[in-house]
């Protein structure tokens, strides 16, 4: 008998809330000596928010896995806790500088997206009651997901913050429209490659041991790769290019299982990036902070961000200078791409490690409710958004310990943000939602104790 | 599909894998080199979280001290008498430090390894953790006395005083110099206009003239070619040497003037072309003499001589870098330059320092001794960690060369005919000194430096002093009068005590 484990959903987000306030506390007693005097309130709204998000899913997605929504909790907990922390730096008779990027109200706008996302984490479970409902809406998501890329270009619309072309303001809001048009993308990758997937893994030549696709049946690679390189030119946003080009070929990849498309297109995706680098000031500028931070001026220079998160990190070492002790306010943008490294500092090397599992576990989560379930648009579906996942923090986290070219991205739950954090539940609900699909037991025939057994005819 | 999605799995396995190895290598491996690279705010901004250790003089008044302070950090750096001191302490700022403060930083942070020991102690204790207290050999009333003397030139100057019986720096005083109190501000951008205000200011005041930077000896250099002299044994103060008016350098059409063109003459060479005692050469400072001199000298012997009196040292630390004073071999030993390299010219470089540690090889009997400005180092529980132990550095020459010598560096004062009789006569003292009139700039254009170097009393040496002043003109005009209120402040600093 199949169980939905609700219940040890709830005693892991006990844990989940129980850390968090733990950390808040631990904020306030290193830096000011105290308990913060909003440890109730914020405790009571956050314990709230995850009981709701709890309570959904028992009436929405009961077989849902249940590691998922502790997991996502907690991460955006600690996002909070550290987005606090951050923000109380050298205000309110608190040691360190303030930092000029945040204002004191950081923390209760983190509070609010947070609530926002939760809603957002609902109302797509609502609304999404079969994952393959979605199918149906394959090319509505492909339009939405290309003009939600497309608007931070257009100018007037879009406005550069930090040297990426990757927002749109309404009013005093600021959305970051390519959050969104991950998961649009991801579902219309998957509608698109489940129709077409037969056409594209039909061989082609076979070279050196790989099975070539047909010429004529490159167009969505060329397309997909096309696309990645203007965002990368128009928007300066490598990251974002890097997540949609490489989410697109994981998803060939499963969906036809022919390893040339991973090898036809990590070839384009690196031809493309050496041309750019050539080409563009801003793009070979990347390769000159990661291959050489600390040359000449670069650390005074360029490489500024870099080298100070580093050298939080390297501060922090193993067992990190414990929440509220360190010096993260050296970093510019600590609170966003940075916050990583904040982690790293406070937390240590220790800390940074147990963040690093969380969100491996949360992959590992969705990849096995992609195995689990039956339908191949859900499986695909599933598979995409793990990966997207881990793609993005494989991308922002090698990018602030120098394994690979730094680029601009949020990391998900923890980064300030609202448009960050609500795609990010969103993503977790519809992970959820597939693998409630995948878990829920096939309908049952109605029989009761003693009565004969009825033997269907068919 | 499963296949693929598990194969997949395995790859992002391998990335989150590769993520643990890269965060392991930043923060288990590499934190000890990042936390001395350029610009690592946390490293320098820890250190004031604590009571950096004080820098003292011998007579033990406080240049450097931490004071606490309201906050980010809870100790910034004062130097209560920042431009007297400021080429002994340095600075010590966020992002850098120089000085004695970079110098002696492992006693001063507290992070030497002897003082581990105490601050585990005091962290048992609970006491906050502090640094060593660095007692130096710098005499207030000499120091006080020299960078005013300096200063009152108004022209790029350093000055070096050494006891000559251990090598311990007396003062060192350059001018013009900068106010360290103004590095150890903690805006950042306030630091880096400070920084950028001396290092560009064309009269360079982050320059320390007393050791790092070289000047010709002019005449003062005479001392070593006299040393050559009396060293072969062939000579002695009373020696008749040849005196010509005019030096004829062979294999060049050029000749070999004195100061002025005067002859060298103390009654005894009305000809010009005869011989006068070195003695009297020596005291008025007859270039002809001293260049025919080193041409019969060589030059190989005259620059063994000057290596013994710790020239061509490229190492020399005390604890700061010295620049290398050198006397270069003399291309293919030609006469000519040999001759100008015998009296201080041609390649000859020097600092303050070697011209103060020439007369302090020959006030201590011609035995040179490492000149050193540490003197001690106490822990914050008293407990001294390091006491200055004085070695000698070279035997210059023999205790009797040291005495033919010095009894010439006297005669520089005491004979009405000495270059130094005038400006460096003072009554109760006996000064032994030796001036020189560099020569500058292309063919000599250049405005004269003024060097002199000295030692008093000279019946019992306490202090060996030496002076540049670039562009001062007359050894004897501009720098004998700084190393004679040095001496004065000295030795009635050391009367009263």
């Amino acid at each position: 008998m199949p169980r939905g484990r609700r219940r040890t959903e709830l005693a892991m987000l006990v844990f989940a809330v129980a850390v968090v306030l733990f950390a808040y506390a631990n904020v306030g007693l290193s830096m000011t000596g105290r308990i913060p005097a909003g440890i109730v309130a914020y405790g009571l709204a956050f314990a709230l928010l995850v009981l709701v998000a709890h309570l959904a899913i028992r009436w929405l997605a009961p077989w849902a896995d249940p590691l998922m929504l502790p997991l996502a909790a907690l991460l955006n907990g600690l996002g909070i806790v550290m987005i606090y922390r951050l923000q109380q730096s050298g205000r309110d008779g608190n040691s360190g500088r303030v930092i000029s990027t945040m204002s004191t109200s950081s923390t209760v706008l983190q509070m609010i997206w947070s609530a926002v996302g939760i809603a957002a984490f609902i109302a797509v479970l609502a609304l999404v009651r079969e994952p393959r409902l979605l199918q149906r809406y394959t090319y509505t998501f492909g339009v939405i997901g290309l003009v939600l890329l497309a608007i931070p270009a257009v100018p007037g619309i879009g406005s550069e913050i930090n040297g990426a072309k990757v927002w749109i303001s309404i009013g005093s809001f600021s959305i970051q429209p390519g959050e969104f048009a991950k998961l649009a993308l991801a579902v219309f990758f998957a509608g698109y490659l489940v129709a077409k997937r037969d056409v594209l893994s039909l061989a082609g030549r076979r070279v050196l041991g790989i099975d070539l696709p047909r010429a004529r049946d490159l167009g969505p690679v060329l397309i997909a790769w096309g696309a990645s390189l203007l965002i990368l030119i128009f928007e300066t946003d490598i990251g974002t290019s890097a997540l949609f080009f490489g989410l697109f070929l994981v998803m060939l990849y499963i969906a036809t299982q022919r390893t040339s498309w991973l090898l036809i297109g990590g070839g384009l995706f690196v031809a493309g990036a050496f041309a750019a680098s050539r080409l563009f000031g801003h793009v070979g500028e990347r390769f000159t902070i990661w291959l050489h931070p600390f040359a000449g001026n670069n650390p005074f220079g360029i490489s500024y961000q870099l080298v100070q998160g580093l050298y939080g990190m390297g501060f922090g070492g193993v067992l990190g200078t414990g929440l509220g002790n360190g010096q993260p306010y050296w970093t510019p943008l600590v609170q966003s791409d940075f916050i990583v490294t904040a982690f790293g500092e406070e937390l240590g090397l220790t800390g940074l490690m147990a963040i690093l599992l969380i969100y491996g576990l949360i992959v590992q989560r969705g990849l096995r409710a992609a195995i689990a379930v039956r339908d191949p648009f859900s499986k695909l579906l599933a598979g995409g958004l793990a990966v997207v996942l881990a793609l993005q923090v494989f991308v922002i986290v090698g990018g602030v310990t120098r394994l690979i070219p730094l680029t601009g991205i949020t990391t998900p739950f923890l980064s300030q943000g609202g448009s960050s954090l609500v795609a990010s539940w969103m993503l977790i609900a519809l992970l959820m939602r597939i693998s409630d699909t995948a878990r829920r037991p096939a309908p049952q025939p109605i029989q009761e104790e003693g009565m004969t057994q009825v033997v269907r005819g068919r | 599909m499963n296949h693929a999605l598990r194969r997949i799995s395995l790859v992002i396995l391998g990335m989150f894998l590769l993520l643990l190895l890269s965060v392991n290598y930043v923060q288990a491996f590499e934190p000890s080199s990042l936390a001395v690279q350029r610009g690592n705010a946390r490293t320098f901004s820890q250190q004031y979280q604590f009571q950096r250790g004080s820098i003292v003089t011998a007579d033990n008044k406080t240049i450097a001290e931490s004071v606490h302070v309201k906050g980010i950090y809870s100790y910034q750096r004062v130097y209560p008498v920042p431009l007297v001191y400021a080429p002994v302490t340095g600075y010590d700022s966020l992002y850098s430090a120089t000085g004695i403060e970079q110098a002696e930083d492992k006693f001063l942070s507290g992070s030497d390894p002897q003082l581990t020991v105490h601050n585990l102690i005091d962290l048992v204790t609970g006491k906050p953790k502090r640094g060593a207290t660095v007692q130096l050999t710098i005499n207030s009333a000499a120091q006080t006395a020299a960078y005013a003397a300096l200063k009152a030139t108004g022209l790029p100057a350093g000055a070096v005083a050494i006891d000559p019986s251990t090598g311990a720096i007396l003062a060192m005083a350059s001018y013009p110099t900068f106010n360290p109190n103004k590095y150890a501000t903690f805006n950042s951008a306030q630091l880096r206009q400070i920084d950028n205000h001396y290092r560009f200011e064309p009269s360079q005041p982050l320059l320390n003239r007393a050791i790092e930077q070289t000047f010709p000896p002019g005449s003062t250099f005479k001392v070593v070619t006299s040393s050559t002299a009396f060293s072969s044994g062939k000579y002695t103060p009373d020696t008749r040497v040849y005196a010509p008016t005019n030096l004829k350098l062979p294999g060049t059409n050029k000749e070999l003037i004195n100061f002025d063109n005067l002859p060298c003459d103390d009654g005894s060479n009305p000809t010009g072309n005869g011989k006068v005692p070195l003695l009297f050469a020596f005291t008025v400072s007859c270039n002809t003499v001293f260049g025919n001199l080193g041409m019969q000298l060589g030059d190989t012997a005259i620059r063994q001589q000057a290596e013994r009196f710790g020239m061509n040292d490229p190492n020399l630390r005390i604890p700061l870098q010295v620049a290398q004073s050198s006397y270069p071999p003399v291309p293919g030993h030609d006469p000519a330059l040999t001759a100008y390299s015998a009296i201080g010219q041609y390649n000859d470089q020097v600092t303050p320092l070697q011209e103060a540690m020439f007369s302090a090889a020959i006030a201590n009997h011609g035995t040179l001794m490492t000149p050193y400005m540490v003197q001690k180092v106490t822990a914050p529980d008293l407990t001294p960690l390091v006491t200055a132990q004085p070695a000698v550095l070279s035997q210059a020459v023999t205790p009797q060369v040291a005495a033919q010598v010095t009894q010439m560096m006297i005669n520089v004062v005491k004979s009405p005919d000495g270059t130094a009789h005038a400006t460096a006569s003072i009554p109760g003292i006996s000064i032994a000194a030796k001036t020189g009139t560099a020569q500058n700039g292309a063919n000599n254009t250049g405005l004269d430096d003024a060097v002199f170097t000295c030692f008093a009393p000279s019946s019992n040496p306490q202090i060996a002093v030496g002076v540049i002043v670039k562009g001062g003109g007359l050894g004897a005009d501009a720098s004998a009068p700084i190393a004679v209120k040095i001496i004065q402040a000295y030795l009635a600093s050391q009367a009263k005590r």
